[in-house]
């Protein structure tokens, strides 16, 4: 599987960097004496990060596909209560086996004026299955072929049931324009005028700068009343916070916790927190490779439980996020509403040192000669080390705090920051991952708890599974729930998956970030908060159902 | 970030240039080099501006030696709950608190030892690889000079800041990376000055025809090249120190800089990537930077009044 | 003819650095730690079939020594390599923010050129006075300011408190001009902190080199003689002492690009001004070594011809000059 979502994009979003000078809270009103576009017409939104390619197989960033989603259409889309709704495909129905999914797909019309049809469908799908492309290859994994009967019908024959459709994650593309491209030109194309079928049509990007789409006049759907919408880039997000108060820009989807603080009382500014699909984790390795440098002692299930007691999730969370946060526990976030499995406090394992101790006693590694390491039977010290991305400013909190709550408890870890390619390269490096524990995040890639439960998969080391986790019966648990049609039962799978997973205390979720926000309440107005947030979400209808106020 | 000055044309060296091209009187008597230090030290008091500079000296020893002892710094003591995090001034906190609720009183004096080492640890491997390279280059002449030489100005070309700025991205943040990185990019301008006082020497030693008595170059070297060079030297390295406590302060401040270990560079990228400055928590991002400036000064001060007192061309004099 | 031979070894010497530090370039960038097939996935799984076709379109699957010959090859024809983080030639990228940065910089040298030579000329002028006094200190103290935090302090006075000037990039945002003198006057007015802060930082240095040379220039015997001569101080101070004092200032002149560059990545970082600098800066928090390389290469380029020409021009003006 691949990450819909990039981790490091991920990263970079939760501990960016912010050096530029903003303003004082007390700041008067805008002072800009140069006329700005009539706001009633354009969105205006403020981010931190822009996207890195325009190539929608080629990008890993969700920047990236925040804009790509307005100039693409999917066959499904994920709507304002994400449930799926009609994108190109206006019906689709599951085969009595559950391993085909018909589409029935709608007229419309790319931005350079030729007609869709399914034969664009069925050569994305095709396209991405064959050269084993993109972020979204992970959903074609089961792909036999694709069929297109006539112009208007599409279907997805799979060798085993889809519990998670993926006309919900794959954008649509033209094949007039992408058929005669090899995998290595794919690679190097920057789709920079990129055609699709969407409400928008790409009209500029200023690297650096902004990237800018105007209303296509001739799509499917009902009509949206921005004209254009244009995203700028700030190098810094106090910056950002500021020209939201001075009414430079509508929406800012991302604002750290301490900046978002601030805007409490802004004059025409709604500040608003949402619950998230992420989290941020301690990762234990746990790989039984013999080449691993890992410490073996990891491998005991009690010192990794004994980790977890030892760390009071609520004070990481008051602490790092400044209270923007739900203390973390199972694998989906509480974002995942009923998906998410909800284990009372007193049964968790946290915030409990002196279970820590009885645990790590019980087990025979005590402190001995005075030491206040505690030693193994055979006098191996519980010394770990200790590594987090540097420019998370969150995670390099959080790191300390863990490393001095483990001292309390007779652990000893030793902290080392890397930058965040460096600790990717570190943990990944599937051959002999040299590390004992982390501390980093993950989005989910889909609304759907297929993604993140996905990761501690056994296929999954060398790729998704960064703390090389394989267990059978987990694995057999997660097929299960990946083909079961029927939600109750589903439900259940992924309450006992998680339930497993938490057991075994190979992840340390320390808490489920929210997604704060803030948007202007003067410019546009018909903002839906949603999990996961009114944009940079899963859900594109924010955008087409903002009015002017 | 460095500073290189011009020095009289030929070269470059570290600090504002208050002297033009240093020349010390050759002195081979014991008794006259005391008479330079003693005339040093009279300098430094008598000039208003190294009076500030000992002042600020004395200053910042005070508070390298006195902090930890008067103020300890744990960075564990966070705060207990958010309402903690960026507490304005109080009797309980001096200097108000931090985004993680920790004393920013102590964290500033703690900060305080972490950029002084930087400092002072870069200066010493780029004073010793920027002496030797001068020295060397200098007194043997010829081919070794003009093959030193080439190095260093190719050195000298390369931006600096990119480069330390690349080295450090590369090799990691820790303390030890930015010293060595810090320590590596600034000794092309040390070698510069050494190695034209080495050559004013040497033309007067062969005035006073050394040479001919068949004295060995190694005690040439030692007894008549380097107790003559050592105060140039020694000036340089106070006035190097400021540039690297510069350089410390940019590429932390950039985010380069040991997260963990804070310096007073990394004081101010925090106060940033959390917002002080929105919150008007001028606490947080004013005294770091005022750190810096004395600091920087005082060495810089100090520097320039034994520079003055070696150099008698800038005097009260006309 | 000593003049072309001199003229022509200091080309020859042009070129060799040239060649050493665009083969420094690519060693610096190449033989350190990082895979980059990792550094373009930046998510936790790529295909095989990706990772094949990722190294095939950066040519990371040659040995290092025909990397190197196709990266001079490349270099001769403009290319630069593709950027990790946009997949697009770095060239086109440094070509965008170029332009932004030479506007900066420019407008930032000739003030303090300018402005520098002119204190530090009245204060060698007027030595022992109180505003030589007052010309040295603040010049210290403005040596030892940190680029970036008098660059955050300016923007927080100026910006914030009194709303003067704006703080951040090149335009406001979405801007729509009624005519090219407006857009003209939104540039100047973003224009303005960042110089400001690339003066005061760096004039320090040249008013005290200024009057440095001045005063050395003064105490020299030709000035007596010019004296007795009977010409004006004013006459002296112009025509003589500047003009002989301007050897040490050209010098100066070539070093404050160097600096300008360095001060240029602090500057742009703070204001958002999306120059050279901020790509740099950016590059390194991404890791993304092709653009970082690139823009190493055009600074050092930069520094490189700015020595050469500020040493031809020493030349020119001081006949007395020769190789040493």
């Amino acid at each position: 599987m691949s990450a819909e979502s990039n981790r490091r994009e991920f990263m970079k979003r939760a501990g960016l960097l912010a050096l530029t000078v903003p303003a004082a809270a007390t700041v008067l009103d805008a002072c800009a004496s140069v006329a700005t576009s009539a706001k009633a017409s354009t969105i205006r939104v403020g981010w931190a990060i822009e996207p890195d390619t325009m190539n929608p197989l080629t990008t890993y960033s969700t920047e990236a596909v925040e804009v790509l989603q307005l100039i693409y259409d999917n066959l499904i889309h994920t709507g304002l209560d994400l449930k799926p709704e009609p994108g190109l495909a206006t019906s689709w129905s599951y085969s009595t086996d559950g391993k085909s999914i018909t589409y029935q797909l709608r007229k419309a019309t790319w931005h350079d004026g030729k007609p869709f049809t399914s034969a664009d469908a069925g050569f994305t799908f095709e396209l991405i299955k064959s050269k084993q492309v993109s972020q979204y290859a992970q959903w074609v994994t089961d792909l036999t072929s694709a069929e297109t009967p006539d112009p208007a019908t599409l279907v997805l024959h799979f060798a085993k049931p889809q519990a998670f459709n993926p006309g919900l994650a794959v954008p649509i593309i033209p094949q007039h324009i992408w058929q005669s491209m090899s995998a290595s030109q794919i690679q190097k194309f920057a789709n920079s005028r990129p055609v699709g079928t969407g409400p928008y049509r790409f009209v500029n990007w200023i690297k650096g700068q902004s990237i800018e789409i105007s209303r296509n006049e001739t799509w499917w759907g009902t009509r949206p009343a921005a004209q254009k919408v244009t995203w700028i880039l700030f190098q810094n997000e106090d910056v950002m916070a500021q020209s939201l108060r001075t009414g430079a820009v509508d929406i800012c989807p991302e604002i750290p916790p301490t900046i978002w603080d601030g805007l409490a009382g802004a004059q025409n500014v709604k500040a608003v927190s949402m619950p998230s699909f992420s989290f941020h984790h301690i990762g234990i390795n746990v790989s039984e490779n013999p080449k691993s440098g890992g410490n073996p002692l990891l491998k005991d299930r009690v010192i990794r439980q004994a980790l977890s007691y030892a760390v009071d999730r609520k004070q990481l969370v008051d602490v790092a996020l400044a209270g923007h946060g739900i203390p973390g526990s199972t694998l989906l976030p509480a974002g995942f509403g009923e998906w998410h499995l909800d284990i009372p406090l007193s049964q968790q394992y946290n915030a409990n040192q002196g279970k820590a101790k009885a645990l790590l006693d019980a087990a025979g590694y005590t402190l001995r000669n005075g030491s206040s390491v505690r030693t193994s039977k055979d006098g191996k010290p519980l010394t770990f080390r200790l590594i987090a991305i540097q420019s998370t400013s969150v995670d390099v909190a959080a790191a300390q705090l863990f490393r001095d709550a483990c001292a309390k408890v007779g652990i000893q870890l030793n902290l080392t920051t890397l930058d965040a390619n460096s600790l990717g390269n570190t943990v990944y490096n599937s051959k002999a991952p040299d590390w004992d524990i982390f501390v980093w995040g993950w989005d989910t890639g889909v609304y759907d708890p297929d993604y993140l439960l996905g990761v501690p998969l056994c296929n999954q080391i060398g790729s998704n599974n960064d703390v090389y986790y394989c267990n059978r019966h987990y694995d057999q648990l997660y097929d299960e729930q990946a083909t079961e049609l029927d939600h109750a039962t589903r439900r259940a799978l992924v309450h006992q998956a998680q339930q497993f997973y938490y057991d075994d205390a190979a992840y340390i979720i320390m808490w489920y970030q929210d997604k704060l926000q803030g948007y202007r309440t003067d410019t546009w107005t018909g903002w839906t908060e949603v999990n996961g947030g009114i944009i940079l979400n899963f859900t594109r209808d924010n955008y087409l159902k903002a009015r002017p106020v | 970030m460095v500073r290189p000055a011009v020095e009289g044309g030929l070269g470059r060296g570290p600090g504002p240039d208050l002297t033009l091209s240093a020349q010390l009187a050759v002195e081979t008597d014991a008794d006259a080099r005391q008479t330079a230090l003693r005339r040093v030290w009279r300098y430094v008091l008598a000039d208003p501006l190294g009076r500030v500079g000992l002042v600020l000296f004395v200053l910042v020893v005070l508070m390298a030696v006195g902090g930890p002892l008067f103020f300890p710094f744990n960075p564990a003591a966070v705060a207990s709950s958010s309402a903690g995090l960026l507490r304005a001034p109080s009797a309980a906190h001096w200097l108000g608190t931090d985004e993680l609720g920790r004393d920013v009183f102590r964290e500033f004096l703690a900060a305080a030892h972490i950029s002084l080492l930087v400092g002072l640890a870069a200066t010493a491997i780029s004073m010793v690889l920027g002496a030797a390279t001068g020295i060397v280059a200098g007194f043997y002449g010829r081919w070794t000079d003009t093959i030193l030489m080439r190095i260093t100005d190719f050195f000298l070309v390369l931006p600096q800041l990119p480069l330390v700025i690349a080295l450090a991205a590369f090799f990691g943040q820790s303390i030890g990376i930015i010293i060595l990185v810090i320590g590596m990019t600034g000794w092309p301008t040390t070698a510069r000055i050494v190695r034209s006082q080495v050559l004013s020497l040497r033309e007067r030693m062969f005035v006073t025809r050394v040479r001919s008595l068949g004295t060995s170059n190694l005690r040439i070297l030692r007894v008549h090249i380097l107790p003559n060079v050592m105060p140039l030297i020694f000036a340089n390295t106070v006035l190097v120190i400021g540039s690297a406590i510069l350089a410390e302060a940019t590429l932390s401040f950039l985010g380069l800089g040991d997260p963990v270990q804070v310096s007073w560079g990394t004081m101010l990228h925090f106060a940033f990537s959390s917002g002080a400055i929105g919150r008007a928590a001028w606490w947080y991002f004013v005294p770091p930077g005022v750190g810096i400036v004395l600091v920087v000064l005082a060495f810089t001060l100090t520097g320039h009044a034994i520079d003055q007192a070696l150099n008698p061309r800038l005097r009260g004099s006309r | 003819m000593a003049r072309f031979r001199y003229l022509a070894r200091k080309v020859a010497w042009l070129a060799v650095t040239l060649y050493g530090v665009v083969t420094f370039n690519f060693l610096l960038f190449h033989v350190l730690p990082g895979n980059p097939v990792r550094l373009l996935a930046r998510s936790g799984h790529l295909t095989p079939q990706t990772v094949a076709d990722i190294t095939k379109v950066y040519g990371l699957n040659h040995p290092l020594g025909e990397q190197y010959l196709i990266y001079l090859r490349g270099l001769l024809h403009g290319q630069l390599g593709l950027s990790y983080t946009y997949r697009e030639p770095v060239g086109t990228l440094l070509g965008q923010y170029l332009g932004n940065t030479v506007l900066l910089l420019a407008g930032a040298t000739v003030l303090t050129i300018v402005l520098g030579t002119g204190v530090g000329v009245v204060a060698a002028n007027l030595r022992g006075s109180k505003y030589d006094s007052a010309t040295v200190t603040t010049s210290v103290i403005g040596w030892a300011l940190p680029t970036f935090w008098t660059g955050l302090i300016l923007a927080f006075v100026l910006g914030v408190w009194l709303h003067a000037f704006p703080i951040f990039g090149e335009q406001t945002p979405n801007a729509i001009y009624t005519s090219s003198l407006q857009r003209f006057e939104d540039i100047a007015a973003h224009l303005f902190l960042p110089t400001l802060t690339l003066v005061v930082v760096n004039i320090a240095q040249f008013v005290l080199v200024a009057r440095a040379s001045v005063i050395e220039v003064l105490s020299e015997d030709f000035m007596t003689t010019a004296i007795a001569k009977g010409l004006t101080p004013r006459r002296i101070l112009w025509r003589h002492a500047v003009r002989n004092a301007m050897l040490p200032i050209v010098t100066s002149s070539a070093l404050l690009i160097g600096l300008v560059v360095a001060g240029a990545i602090e500057v742009e970082t703070v204001y958002s001004w999306p120059g050279m600098g901020l790509l740099v800066y950016n590059a390194v928090l991404d890791r993304d070594y092709p653009v970082i390389e690139g823009a190493f290469l055009v600074f050092a380029i930069v520094v490189l011809l700015v020595n050469f020409a500020s040493d031809l021009l020493y030349q020119a003006l001081d006949p007395r000059v020769r190789e040493a």
